[in-house]
């Protein structure tokens, strides 16, 4: 046979195999044969030499053309059986996407630190700082720099814990103490005023402590957020607007508020702060009792006998104070039906949450 | 305090719906803590009128009515009483009327004849023993009416809750002033007219002395003789049941009946139970009851009483006839066979009454008003207003004047009010006109002519003690104008930056780290059993001593913790027991360290966890591992690298110092120096004190010192850019090696190109390795920053580190 027609069975057979070709191994192994080291266009073209001379030129190059067409072929081939094949790796993997995924276990934050961080959160981005004080206090601290007289109910044995006093000093009443358990977070008030000049806007988050045995309502340590602003100029209305502020930022923007006199030994004037009822929308239900509202603050512009206690000019300064009580906005945020439930530890209850 | 709708409706005009006038007063400070109905016992009993009488065909006694009830048709009702005639108007129970004895009216059929009712007598009523036979009404009586509305025993009780602040409140005549006040009405009562007798005059029988004017301003004693002991009339009686006293006799009832009035306790003395001197005169003192003094209250309970507590005590025969101002004796009680009654009016001191009541556990209406001072002021007044209805009432005399004694005067100061600062304060344009209304509505005296612009003097009147200071008056002025007025604003903090501070930001990124690392935050009682640290077995060293309670509720939480690890340990067993075994808890709280010498006790933050059971129940891509000290040091790991602490090395520590965990998994978070805090499993003896299944491994660090120890400003080191090689190699070591010392000496010999050392296996192997042993197989990654490493340079390090492991640690390299 002529070389030239050699070349072109090469040609024709290759192509047809190519196309017909299965797998990239298939194609592979049409590639050695024709362009391998003993492939048989590479035996062609290594024979070239021993061709006459006037056959050199039209022989080399319609070799080369042959070679260029495979070439083409096997790579096109080879792409398009690439993709197929990936097409059927993909469709082998398909998972059964509805198994439980893999994940690290990831805690979850107390309920009642989750709504004091939300407090303080609110607080601190209209400019207030967070202040903590100690919660075995002296009764200066806990009543007296808070304007609650010597006999006050409060005091007494029957709803205040008080611990032994180790420093040997003599108490106010005899055989009793003047160290307790701080039964409310607005110590940290006057802390706070001995230790830092107006303007103040504090907020003081704590645990305290009332001797109240534990049942669905009552736990003898909750936590309080306490408030205190001490500036110039400082009006009733500053009260208001802020507490609005607040109230409406933790139980919602479509809640009201209402600000009803009250008396508190250290502010003056003072209000209980009471938000609508969440469930019946003001109407009157059984969880609001029938009034269509909740409290959930008390509040006051401070005393200025308060102010003269920790040194503060109350001619040139005005303030006011608020205190909630945490639990039992989680309480009205959750309907929680017990609020030992926060003390338990319970992994069911906390990682509701 | 319990105040009806309709008494106070004589004092003061009213609104017609009772909801406005609950409206008013929470909007000016009063809390109406429950609306209470009377007359609803009596609902479906109606009065009538018998339309014909005729005898029950099967009985001898039984009569078979026909009552007019107001209705289209009469209502046959058979009855067994025999007391009444055609015509008689009487009251009927209808169907679905609850009688007392927890008789429910029904339709039923007497010997065979349908009976729609009950013609009731007044003891079936519940209003009196009387049971000859069915209540007979007067003849005027309407028909149809609702038997409460008839007998007037339907009326609305405001139970009200007025401040601590506001003595005045506690009476009607005060609850009116303030409506009055908020509804801008005029309020008062009638005046009565004092007729004493001329026989005889107070001061012959009576002399009154107070031995220490701070326990009491005043006492004024009246005489009533030729009195007569006995029922009270029934609108007295109405009165003071709605109040919420039981009628007793027309004398008690009637100093019950001043003191919901008029707010004035008011006590009543058998004059002649009194010891009498040499001229028959009765010598009242108010004196300082003695050390170990006995007394029988008139509750018949014999009280021990201390020298704070004061006592009336007739002089003659120094004995105590009352506790002062909480309670009367018995040894001076009006009875039935009283005659003359010495009627006691004073003003005692409230902190001596309240410690009184309070020392001896005895409340009584009248220690409640005085514990929140009655009015010295009054007492005068109120005495005669009392004598001249007793008088009334029980058909006495009264003694010709009385005899008071005057202690102390009480006035109240006059304050200076300055509307300006008042509407600068409140922030709300409240005008000079209002303000001096409502302080006049409320009793004060106002001169209207200002001294300086908007300055006004103003005289409180002395049933307000609350209204001492010139803020006093501005919260008077507030409630009235109105809170909800007050335009609401929400003030810049001038000058002022908020936030949290570095050591609070770090205690929150501490719990966020914690959370991540899968544990939950939880809180414990900070109050805690004593006896905690000895179940745990934890040593106290360091941790000071016990802030204990003196007056704890229980055993259980008598004293401040000093460790969070008990109140996690029962936290876990409250799981355990709830079938929970999965328990991973952190708490971050503070702790309680006393010292003698000290008042309070040092306060300080701690973070602690408790692991137990696995992170999770198995999986479908496999078993978890059961969680131990590895996850507790895991978690203690990544604390310090992500709060970047100083220097820092977990080092092994001492089951001497650390008793309640388990030996050999005991281990100390060491920072430049400072130990802040220990890490390990739990001793099993202490797990079983507090019935918890272990394995649990725990944490507890100081939280000051971790937060103290934290770098801030990390520095920056250049990310390498030129290759590293690694290597691995084995090595055989006795048990006793651990693998921090094989990796302080690989690190040591490990040269200036040595990058890391990572440990990725730990191997036992008895046959292959020998009893004993283990092989520690570590990653080596040498790296030089300047420039590409040559494998000699590589070889050469490795064999210096695989030389020196070898020989510091008798270690053979594994092949």
């Amino acid at each position: 046979m002529a070389v030239i027609d050699e070349l072109q069975d090469i040609e024709t057979q290759t192509l047809a195999k190519v196309s017909s070709a299965q797998s990239l191994k298939e194609l592979d192994e049409v590639r050695v044969d024709v362009l391998g080291r003993k492939g048989s266009l590479t035996n062609i073209l290594k024979s070239m030499s021993s061709l006459a001379p006037e056959e050199k030129p039209i022989i080399g190059k319609r070799a080369n053309e042959v070679r260029k067409t495979i070439e083409s072929a096997l790579e096109a081939r080879h792409e398009a059986l690439e993709e197929a094949e990936l097409d059927a790796q993909i469709e082998a993997q398909a998972l059964d996407i509805t198994l439980p995924g893999r994940h690290k276990v990831v805690g979850s934050q107390h309920l009642i630190s989750q709504i004091e961080e939300q407090m303080c959160d609110i607080f601190t981005s209209i400019g207030y700082k967070v202040y903590d004080g100690p919660q075995v206090e002296t009764d200066y601290y806990n009543f007296t720099a808070l304007n609650t007289p010597e006999d006050h109910p409060a005091r007494g044995m029957a709803d205040t814990f008080y611990v032994h006093d180790l420093s040997g000093e003599q108490s106010r009443v005899k055989g009793e103490s003047d160290v307790l358990l701080r039964t409310q977070t607005s110590g940290v008030q006057v802390h706070t005023m001995e230790n830092l000049k107006p303007p103040i806007y504090m907020v003081a988050p704590g645990r305290v402590y009332r001797r109240d045995v534990a049942d669905p309502t009552h736990l003898p340590m909750f936590n309080q957020l306490e408030g205190l602003v001490v500036d110039e100029g400082i009006t009733f209305g500053d009260l208001k607007g802020t507490l609005e502020y607040f109230c409406k930022e933790i139980f919602g923007a479509d809640r009201k508020v209402r600000f009803r006199p009250h008396f508190f030994p250290f502010t003056e004037p003072s209000a209980e702060v009471d938000v609508s009822c969440g469930v019946c929308h003001g109407e009157g239900c059984r969880f609001c009792s029938h009034t269509g509202w909740i409290e959930v603050l008390g509040a006051g512009m401070v005393d200025p006998k308060v102010f003269e206690f920790s040194g503060i000019d109350p001619e040139k300064y005005t303030g006011f104070a608020f205190g909630i009580g945490i639990e039992r906005v989680a309480a009205l945020h959750y309907n929680l039906p017990d609020l030992r439930m926060l003390v338990e530890g319970d992994m069911r209850f906390l990682n509701q949450f | 305090m319990r105040v009806p709708y309709s008494w106070l409706a004589e004092l003061v005009e009213l609104p017609q719906n009772i909801d406005d006038l609950v409206a008013r007063l929470t909007e000016t400070g009063t809390e109406v803590e429950e609306l209470e109905k009377t007359g609803a016992e009596f609902d479906h009993i109606v009065t009538g009128k018998i339309v014909s009488k005729e005898k029950h065909p099967d009985s001898d006694h039984m009569w078979v009515t026909m009552v007019d009830l107001g209705q289209d048709e009469p209502v046959q009702i058979v009855c067994g009483a025999q007391n009444f005639e055609e015509g008689d108007h009487i009251v009927t129970a209808l169907p679905g009327a609850h009688l007392p004895g927890d008789i429910v009216i029904k339709k039923s059929k007497l010997r065979g004849v349908v009976s729609h009712g009950m013609n009731c007598s007044a003891r079936e009523l519940g209003l009196s023993d009387d049971h000859d036979g069915i209540m007979i009404l007067p003849e005027d009586a309407p028909i149809g009416l609702p038997f409460a509305q008839y007998a007037k025993l339907s009326d609305t009780i405001m139970v009200l809750e007025p401040t601590p602040n506001r003595p005045d409140m506690l009476s009607m005549y005060g609850t009116a002033r303030e409506v009055g006040a908020i509804l801008d009405k005029p309020f008062g009562i009638e005046a009565r007219d004092l007729h004493e007798s001329d026989e005889l005059s107070t001061s012959d029988k009576v002399a009154v002395s107070i031995q220490d004017p701070k326990r009491a301003y005043r006492y004024n004693a009246r005489l009533i003789t030729d009195v007569t002991v006995g029922p009270s009339p029934e609108w007295l009686q109405d009165k003071i049941r709605k109040a919420g006293a039981r009628p007793i006799n027309n004398v008690v009832d009637l100093t019950n009946y001043i003191m919901f009035l008029l707010g004035q306790p008011l006590h009543a003395f058998d004059f002649d139970t009194l010891a009498k001197n040499a001229q028959g005169k009765v010598e009242i003192e108010v004196r300082a009851a003695q050390d170990g003094e006995k007394f029988t209250t008139l509750d018949q309970v014999e009280r021990k009483l201390t020298e704070d507590m004061t006592v009336i005590s007739d002089k003659v025969s120094n004995k105590a006839i009352a506790l002062a101002g909480v309670m009367g004796g018995l040894n001076s009680e009006v009875s039935e066979n009283t005659t003359a009654v010495l009627l006691e009016t004073a003003a005692f001191s409230s902190a001596y009454t309240s410690r009184t009541s309070r020392n001896l556990q005895l409340f009584s209406e009248a220690s409640m008003r005085f514990e929140r001072q009655v009015d010295p002021n009054q007492v005068s007044w109120i005495a005669d207003y009392a004598a001249s209805l007793l008088a009334e009432i029980s058909g006495g005399k009264i003694a010709k004047g009385a005899v008071e004694a005057v202690a102390q005067e009480f006035t109240m100061p006059k304050l200076t009010l300055r509307m300006d600062k008042l509407r600068s304060f409140v922030g709300a344009p409240i005008s000079d006109e209002e303000g001096i209304k409502f302080l006049e509505l409320l009793g004060c005296t106002v001169n209207h002519e200002a001294s300086e612009a908007s300055k006004y003097e103003v005289q409180p009147p002395s049933f307000r003690p609350d209204l001492e200071r010139e803020i006093d008056l501005y919260e008077e002025i507030l409630r009235l104008w109105g809170m909800e007025r007050v335009e609401s604003k929400l003030p810049a903090a001038r000058n002022h930056a908020g936030g949290l501070d570095q050591k609070q930001k770090l205690e929150k990124k501490i719990g966020q780290l914690l959370r991540a690392l899968g544990l939950s935050e939880t809180i414990t009682y900070s109050l805690v059993d004593a006896n905690d640290l000895v179940q745990l077995n934890m040593s106290e060293v360091g941790l000071g001593l016990a802030t204990k309670l003196l007056n704890p509720m229980s055993q259980e939480q008598s004293e401040m913790r000093r460790s969070l690890i008990p109140g996690l340990l029962r936290a876990i067993a409250y799981n355990q027991a709830h079938g929970v075994s999965n328990v991973h808890l952190y708490e971050q709280g503070t702790l309680f360290f006393a010292e003698e010498g000290k008042k309070q006790p040092k306060e300080q933050n701690f973070v602690s966890a408790v692991l137990c059971g696995q992170w999770q129940d198995d999986t479908w891509m496999g078993k978890e591992d059961a969680l131990g000290f590895y996850d507790a040091k895991g978690i203690v790991e990544v604390l310090a690298q992500e709060l970047h602490l100083k220097k820092v090395k977990i080092a092994k520590g001492d089951p001497d110092r650390y008793p309640h965990l388990q030996p050999g998994r005991i281990a100390e978070l060491i920072s430049q120096g400072q130990v802040i805090g220990w890490l390990g499993e739990i001793h099993p003896r202490s797990l079983k004190n507090f019935e918890v299944k272990g394995p649990v491994a725990a944490f507890e660090l100081n939280q000051e010192f971790l937060i103290n120890k934290a770098v801030e400003l990390v520095e920056y080191k250049d990310v390498p850019k030129l290759p590293a090689v690694e290597v691995d190699f084995a090595i055989v070591v006795d048990e006793a090696v651990t693998a921090e010392r094989v990796q302080q000496v690989i690190s040591s010999s490990g040269g200036k190109l040595l990058e890391s050392s990572q440990l990725f296996d730990v191997y036992r192997d008895e046959e292959k390795l020998g009893a004993d042993k283990k092989s520690f197989a570590f990653k080596l990654r040498f790296r030089s920053l300047d420039h590409t490493l040559s494998q000699d340079e590589v070889d050469k390090a490795l064999r210096k580190v695989i030389d020196k492991v070898s020989r510091a640690t008798g270690g053979e390299m594994r092949a």
